[in-house]
């Protein structure tokens, strides 16, 4: 199923190029959202990826939104995984039966952008003259594409380090410093790598998952590009460039963990790593905090878990940082410009400072809106569970620059597969960290080609 | 003889625990509470037996709307391909026309094109005709199946041509025929036509994703993806929907095989 969205992707990206050319171009983009005076759409529709409590949540702005005035309706509509709604979003806009707005998660968004079928945030925002200035600056400099805004940040989140404050406490570490750069995190890790008499490793030090995206976080933080163009932000990408000095010490560091017994690997297993943490098999790993609501939940008071920042290299290089993950919404063009407008009138509400706290508290994604967190739901939510403001701290600590900006390219659900592959041979030992990265990049590099020649 | 039973027995034992392991281990798991999952090393059996699972389920997704859509939509398909497939295969096996043979392969070559090549084509029709979010949509574009035809009109050309000249002798029309000889001949093969058209229905996934857009028109497998959450999983409550789908069409496999097996060997010797 997976190889086949893949593929119907890469197929209707062909078909969708050749239907309208892309956004861009002037300083001034108001001119491509419609007429201030046109008014909105009785009702809009808005595709969506949020099931569960994060579904629940969503629904609540939604209903919010349509008890707030009488003019416009929202539909919601659940549209499954962010894979299947593109999926299904190619598949409309072939028919022109696409909603006016949808949500798209941060990978998406060259794909987005290529397709030629959005109006650009940017337009509404010079339109209205709508102040952005309160917003979170990592955030709204990840959706945009030489300098103007693409989509609307919708729910953001951040990698952070997940620990084990028991077991730090059980080994003499100190609880309130987690370890910070590779070298901190190795020594941590050893202390706290425990075996039972007969040699078997019971608990590991550190184990995370072999995931593309907490690969492409760790060269951000080591302050590297993970492609040529300024990430492919001054213009479109031609290459990737992970292959560096950068690429080759995370490589190195991981594996000498996994090989030393005191790195735990779950293999390419997100769901996995997490549930070795939980069933304290290891001490501390890296992932979104998007799953720290869960963490909590499952862990129930078992062990005090702590969150820290985001590993980095013992030199802690400066322009280093944490590039942001998550969502955004996209107002599309091929609907008329009446629910274009609806749909702008939706997103400014979803952006209000007691939206987005009220978002934060039901979901423990951080707000968007600086000013969300004088609100009040934000605030008892920041004192029940201190470890979220982690993620606020990191991104605002993350000095903005191409490298923390983070990587856009047409092929980047491709480009994560790929690296994955890389970091399991190496962890594996099928081969040299140089040699996995120079294959990856190569065969990388062959797929942008491609890309690039299909959406001139 | 009798160790080589117990032997034949033991292996049959070991292969079916194998088989039926995913199965059980998720039934196991719908009946664990979520710490209790989270445990290592990971526990096979429930300490602790809990429904809680379930009543999640029934308070995430409306579980009951989605059985009946799908069952309504399979059933549906059902129907349909028995009657157009049957029509279809009697054409091909007793009927004598020009340009059968052509028309019979031009109608296997079909099972050469992959059904996701057809869906912006299909989408496209049922759009047109307004048929997005209905149950006409979901089930019309499958009553008609190449591989139902085939595997019926191998099954009709095993009846003796004898019967045939019998009933025409007797005065039977083609049609009457059809009902009251054929069919009733080529139970087992309806039989497998029909448990395949429903469980192949049952189990899609792409199509009644894209052409259902209200959640009460969901079907069973794009409803029980709203149990997976983006960024957690809570492996028991998956496990719980996951059963709840199964269920039904494991029933459908025990009660539909036995009639098929007798079915398959009740021609297998001539008596």
């Amino acid at each position: 199923m997976r190889k086949f969205l893949g593929l119907a992707l890469a197929l209707t990206v062909v078909a969708a190029a050749c239907g309208g050319a892309a956004p861009g171009g002037g300083s001034d983009s108001s001119a491509l959202a419609p007429g201030k005076d046109v008014a909105p759409a009785a009702s809009i529709t808005w595709w969506h990826a949020m099931s569960g409590v994060n579904g629940d949540a969503l629904n609540k702005i939604v209903t919010g939104f349509n008890s707030s005035q009488s003019k416009i309706k929202v539909e919601a509509i659940f549209q499954g995984t962010y894979d299947d709604l593109l999926a299904k979003l190619n598949t409309a806009l072939a028919s022109n039966a696409a909603p006016a707005l949808v949500q798209v998660y941060d990978i998406g968004q060259r794909y987005m952008y290529d397709s030629g079928q959005v109006v650009p945030m940017q337009a509404f925002i010079d339109r209205d003259k709508f102040a952005t200035t309160d917003f979170e600056p990592a955030v709204i400099n990840y959706y945009k594409y030489q300098d103007k805004l693409q989509s609307m940040p919708f729910n953001a989140s951040a990698p952070l380090l997940y620990f084990n404050k028991d077991a730090f406490k059980e080994v003499g570490l100190d609880p309130n410093k987690p370890p910070v750069t590779f070298t901190e995190i190795a020594d941590a890790a050893k202390k706290l790598t425990k075996k039972d008499a007969s040699g078997v490793t019971t608990r590991f030090g550190f184990g995370p998952s072999i995931y593309g995206w907490l690969f492409e976080q760790l060269l951000a933080t080591s302050g590297a590009l993970y492609a040529d163009n300024g990430n492919g932000r001054d213009n479109r990408a031609t290459k990737v460039v992970y292959n560096s000095a950068a690429g080759k010490a995370i490589l190195d560091w991981w594996k000498a963990g996994v090989d030393g017994g005191y790195f735990y690997n779950p293999g390419i297993d997100n769901d996995g790593a997490a549930n070795a943490f939980n069933a304290q098999k290891t001490a501390m790993y890296i992932e979104s905090i998007a799953r720290l609501r869960g963490h909590i939940t499952t862990i129930a008071g078992k062990f005090e878990l702590g969150t820290g920042l985001y590993p980095r290299p013992d030199s802690k290089p400066k322009e280093g940082g944490n590039i942001i993950g998550g969502a955004s919404l996209y107002i599309m063009k091929s609907r008329p410009p009446a629910e274009q407008q609806a749909a702008w009138e939706f997103v400014k509400y979803a952006m209000t400072p007691a939206v987005q706290a009220q978002w934060q508290s039901d979901t423990g994604y951080y707000p968007i809106v600086k000013a969300a967190y004088d609100q009040g739901p934000s605030k008892e939510w920041s004192t029940k569970y201190p470890q979220f403001l982690t993620a606020t701290t990191e991104i605002r600590e993350s000095p903005q620059n191409r490298m923390t900006n983070g990587a856009v390219l047409g092929v980047m659900p491709q480009a994560r597969q790929r690296t994955q592959k890389m970091i399991e041979s190496v962890l594996l030992g099928q081969a040299t960290s140089q040699a996995a990265l120079d294959a990856a990049v190569t065969e990388m590099n062959a797929a942008i080609d491609k890309y690039n020649k299909a959406n001139p | 003889m009798r160790t080589g039973t117990v032997v034949n027995y033991a292996l049959l034992i070991i292969g079916s625990i194998v088989v039926a392991f995913p199965l059980l281990l998720a039934l196991s798991y719908s009946l664990m509470s979520e710490s209790e999952i989270a445990t290592f090393p990971p526990p096979i059996l429930p300490a602790d037996p809990t429904l809680d699972n379930y009543g999640q389920v029934f308070a995430t997704i409306p579980i009951g709307r989605y059985l009946l859509n799908s069952f309504v939509v399979s059933s549906a398909v059902v129907v349909g391909q028995l009657i157009t497939a049957s029509l279809a295969a009697y054409a091909f096996s007793f009927l004598v026309f020009r340009g059968r043979q052509l028309l019979f392969f031009l109608f296997l070559s079909t099972l050469m094109i992959p059904w996701e090549a057809t869906i912006i084509p299909n989408y496209m029709t049922i759009r047109t005709i307004g048929w997005l979010d209905t149950y006409q949509g979901l089930a019309v574009p499958f009553m008609a199946t190449a591989f139902g035809t085939f595997l019926l009109r191998q099954a009709f050309m095993q009846i003796p041509r004898e019967l045939w000249d019998a009933a025409r002798i007797d005065g039977a029309t083609t049609f009457r025929f059809l009902i009251s000889t054929v069919v009733p001949l080529s139970r087992p093969a309806l039989g497998t036509v029909a448990i395949y058209g429903f469980l192949s229905t049952y189990n899609q996934y792409f199509w009644p994703l894209l052409i259902t857009n209200q959640t009460l028109m969901r079907t069973t497998q794009v409803g029980i993806t709203q149990l997976r959450f983006e960024e957690t999983l809570r492996w028991g409550l998956v496990m719980a929907g996951v059963i709840m789908v199964a269920a039904p069409t494991l029933a459908l496999l025990v009660l539909g095989q036995r009639q098929l097996i007798r079915g398959l060997t009740a021609g297998a010797v001539k008596g």
